[in-house]
C-alpha cells in the first residue's frame, strides 16, 4: 500500500506540475480550452491524491494526519480541493492560475519531508485526531484560496479594461465577495480546530489551553481574520484593503503551520 | 470599534511576545540568555509570564468590557433591523443589489430561488410580493460576542478557582493528593509497547480515597481515556524511570529505596545525596555494543554543588573505599493529573456559542425579494442584501435567466 501511495504521490506532483504548466499556457496562449483542460487535469491530480492518502493512510493502519509530512500532503489536497470548488462554482478558472503554483510549492514541501511511516506517540492515538487535523486542512486550504483571491484583486487594478486579464477575472466586487468567502469558510473551519483541539488536549493532557506556541498561533490566526471581517462588516473594508488583510493573515497561517514547527517548539512539535 | 479593534491587536502582540519569548523562566536565566538590560525589561514587564501577568488579565478584561459594550449598544439597532428586514415598506428604502423589469411569472422567481412562499401585499394600489429569509443571521455578531465571553469567563474562573495536582508513583504505591487529605492508590500501572517497541498506550489503575475514609473510587486512566474519581478528573499525563538504589557502607546495607526519576536520596547522616537523573534501556555504545544505563549525580552539600555525575551499565556498582552504590530493577511510574474545574462547561458552552455564532453570521445572509407589479401586468423585481450582495444578484440574474428559458 505504501508503495502505492509512492507511486500515486509522485504522478501526483507530476500533475499538479502539468496543470501549472497548463495555466500558464493558457495565459500565454489565450486559449480558454487550456483552462478547461488544466483544471481537469488538476481535478484528475486531485483524486490521484485522494488516492495516496487513503493508501498511506491503509498502509499506516491510521489516518495519515500526523507528521510534517502527512500535514504538507494535505494542506496541498485542502488548497487543491477548495480552489476547484470556487473554479466550478464561480466559473473562475483563472483563479487555477494563481493557485497551481502554490500548490505544486506546498506539495513539493510535502516531498521534501521524511515519509517514513512511524508508530504513533499514545497521545495521538485518538479519534479526535481526524476531526481536528482534517478541519485545519479545509481551513488552510480555504485561507490559501483567500490569499490567491487578494493577490488577484490587488493585481487587477493594474490590469486595463477589456484586456485578456480583464475578461478572464471576475469583477472586483465579486473578487472581493470571493475572497469573503473563502475566509468565511476558513475561519469556520479554524474555529473547528480549535476547539476540537481543545477538547482533545482536555482529553489527553487535563487542560484545553495551555498557549502552546501553536495554540497561540492559531489564536492569532484566529483574530487576524476575526479583525477581517469586523472591518468589512463596521469600516465597510472592501476591496484594497480586504485584499491586503487577506494577504497578511495567509502569512499568519503559514507562520504557524511552519515558521511555529520550526522556530518555537511545544506540544505541536511532531506536525 | 476603533477600540475594540486596538484590543484585539494588542492580544496579538501580547501572544506574539508570550510565544516568542520562552516563559516561566528565572531572572538568572534571563541574564543568562539576553543583555541584562533586556532580561530587566523582560522580567519587569512580566514578559516572562505573559498570559498570567496583570496587564495581560487587564487588557482581556477591558476587551470583555468592550464586547459587551458594543454589543448592548447595537442590540437596539439590530432589533430595528431585524424588525425591518421583514417589512417591504422598510425593506424599499435600501438599495437594492438586482432589479429585474419585465418579470411575468414573480412566484416562480421567488420558489427557484429558494425565497419560500411569498406575501401578497398592497403599496400605493399596486400589488406587492415580498419575501425575506435568513433574518437570524443578523444574531450571528452578537451570538459570537456571547460565545467569547462565556469562553473568557470559563476559562478565567477556571484558572483562578480549578484544583490540580500531579501524583506520580509505582504500583503498590499510596500518595496524597495535594493538601486536599486525599490520597491516591497506585494499584497498577501497564504501559503496552508497539510492534517497533515504542509504546502504545500507558494505563493505571488506581483507587483514590477521602479524607475520612469513607468513601473510595476506583478507575482505569490512559492516555486520552482520562477517569473520574470523587469528583476529580484525571489524566494519565506521562510515565517514567524508576530504579531501586542500594547504598553500601564498608560492605555493608546502608541505605536502599526505590527512586523515581528526578528524586534524590539523602545519604543519613553524610552531606551526600544521591539524584537519580534516569534510565535507558539498551542504549548504545561507541564500540556498537548496547547496555542499560543509569545516570546519576551525587551532591555534595557541604561545598553545595555535584560532585560528580555518573553513569552506571546495568548491574554495575560505583565504589569508593567507603560506599558502593548499585542500582537495579528499573521500572516505570505512572505520573498522574488529577482536576476540579467547575467552569469547564462554561468555557465548553461558550466555545459552541462562538461556533453557533460564526455559523449564523457568515451562512445565514440575510436576503430580501421585493416585486412589484407595474400598471402594465409585469412586475418589477428587486433584490436586497447586506452581505454577499454581488453573489446574490449573480444568482437573480441566472434564475430569471433560466427561468424566461424554460418559459
Amino acid at each position: 500500500m505504501l508503495q502505492a501511495e509512492n507511486v500515486l504521490f509522485t504522478i501526483t506532483m507530476l500533475l499538479y506540475f502539468a496543470a501549472m504548466i497548463l495555466y500558464f499556457l493558457f495565459v500565454v496562449s489565450k486559449k480558454d480550452k487550456l483552462a478547461a483542460v488544466a483544471s481537469l487535469v488538476q481535478a484528475v491530480g486531485l483524486v490521484l491524491h485522494t488516492g495516496a492518502l487513503i493508501c498511506r493512510g491503509i498502509g499506516a493502519g491510521r489516518l495519515p494526519l500526523t507528521n510534517y509530512y502527512e500535514f504538507a500532503t494535505g494542506f496541498a489536497w485542502g488548497l487543491s480541493l477548495v480552489s476547484l470548488v470556487f473554479i466550478r462554482k464561480y466559473r473562475f478558472p483563472m483563479l487555477g492560475v494563481f493557485a497551481a503554483p502554490l500548490i505544486f510549492l506546498i506539495i513539493g514541501y510535502a516531498a521534501m519531508q521524511n515519509r517514513e511511516v512511524k508508530d504513533l506517540m499514545p497521545a495521538l492515538r485518538s479519534n479526535w485526531l481526524g476531526f481536528h487535523v482534517s478541519t485545519v486542512i479545509v481551513a488552510y486550504g480555504s485561507f490559501g484560496v483567500s490569499f490567491v483571491l487578494g493577490a488577484v484583486f490587488l493585481l487587477r487594478e493594474r490590469m486595463k479594461d477589456g484586456s485578456f486579464w480583464d475578461k478572464h477575472i471576475p469583477s472586483r466586487e465579486k473578487l472581493d465577495l470571493l475572497a469573503y468567502r473563502s475566509v468565511s469558510l476558513g475561519l469556520l473551519f479554524l474555529s473547528f480546530t480549535i476547539i476540537t483541539g481543545a477538547i482533545w488536549a482536555e482529553r489527553a493532557w487535563g487542560s484545553y489551553w495551555s498557549w502552546d506556541p501553536k495554540e497561540t498561533w492559531s489564536l492569532i490566526t484566529w483574530i487576524t481574520y476575526t479583525m477581517y471581517l469586523h472591518f468589512r462588516v463596521t469600516r465597510g473594508w472592501h476591496g484594497k484593503q480586504a485584499a491586503v488583510f487577506a494577504v497578511v493573515g495567509f502569512i499568519c497561517v503559514m507562520f504557524t503551520y511552519i515558521g511555529v514547527n520550526t522556530l518555537l517548539p511545544g506540544l505541536h512539535s511532531y506536525a | 470599534m476603533r477600540f475594540g479593534m486596538l484590543l484585539l491587536g494588542l492580544v496579538c502582540v501580547a501572544c506574539v511576545l508570550g510565544s516568542a519569548l520562552p516563559q516561566g523562566k528565572t531572572l538568572e536565566w534571563y541574564l543568562e540568555h539576553y543583555s541584562p538590560r533586556k532580561a530587566a525589561l523582560i522580567y519587569g514587564l512580566n514578559l516572562s509570564d505573559v498570559f498570567h501577568s496583570t496587564w495581560f488579565l487587564i487588557l482581556t478584561a477591558v476587551l470583555c468590557c468592550n464586547l459587551v459594550l458594543c454589543t448592548l449598544l447595537h442590540l437596539p439597532g439590530l432589533l430595528r433591523r431585524m424588525r425591518d428586514a421583514a417589512d417591504s415598506d422598510a425593506v424599499a428604502k435600501a438599495r437594492p443589489v438586482a432589479t429585474l423589469t419585465g418579470v411575468t411569472q414573480p412566484d416562480q422567481l421567488f420558489e427557484r430561488l429558494h425565497m419560500g412562499r411569498p406575501k401578497a401585499l398592497e403599496a400605493d394600489g399596486r400589488q406587492v410580493r415580498f419575501a425575506s429569509r435568513n433574518r437570524l443571521g443578523l444574531w450571528g455578531g452578537t451570538v459570537c460576542h456571547l460565545g467569547i465571553l462565556l469562553l473568557i469567563l470559563g476559562y478565567v474562573l477556571g484558572q483562578t478557582t480549578k484544583l490540580e495536582y500531579t501524583v506520580y508513583g509505582l504500583p503498590g504505591q499510596t500518595k496524597p493528593v495535594g493538601d486536599t487529605g486525599y490520597t491516591l492508590t497506585i494499584d497498577d500501572f501497564q504501559m503496552g509497547l508497539q510492534d517497533s517497541g515504542t509504546p502504545d498506550q500507558f494505563t493505571s489503575r488506581v483507587t483514590i480515597h477521602n479524607p475520612s475514609g469513607s468513601a473510595s473510587e476506583r478507575a482505569e486512566i490512559s492516555v486520552n481515556h482520562p477517569g473520574s474519581l470523587l469528583g476529580f478528573s484525571a489524566t494519565q499525563n506521562s510515565m517514567g524511570n524508576a530504579a531501586k538504589l542500594t547504598v553500601l557502607v564498608h560492605g555493608e546495607l546502608y541505605q536502599e529505596t526505590v527512586l523515581c526519576q528526578g528524586e534524590y536520596l539523602q545519604l543519613a547522616n553524610t552531606p551526600l545525596a544521591i539524584f537519580f537523573d534516569g534510565y535507558e534501556a539498551d542504549a548504545p555504545f561507541d564500540d556498537g555494543s548496547v547496555h542499560d544505563v543509569y545516570d546519576y549525580t551525587i551532591y555534595d552539600s557541604s561545598s553545595g554543588r555535584s560532585a560528580s555525575d555518573y553513569q552506571l551499565e546495568g548491574e554495575a556498582a560505583m565504589t569508593t573505599s567507603v560506599y558502593e552504590i548499585r542500582f537495579s530493577e528499573p521500572q516505570h511510574y505512572t505520573l498522574l493529573q488529577l482536576k476540579k474545574d467547575r467552569f469547564l462547561w462554561l468555557a465548553m458552552l461558550g466555545a459552541l456559542t462562538v461556533l453557533v455564532g460564526l455559523i449564523l453570521a457568515l451562512y445565514l445572509q440575510p436576503k430580501q425579494l421585493r416585486a412589484l407589479e407595474e400598471p402594465d401586468g409585469t412586475w418589477t423585481l428587486y433584490a436586497y442584501s447586506r452581505k454577499g450582495g454581488a453573489l446574490f444578484a449573480d444568482q437573480v440574474k441566472k434564475q430569471a435567466a433560466d427561468s424566461r428559458q424554460s418559459d
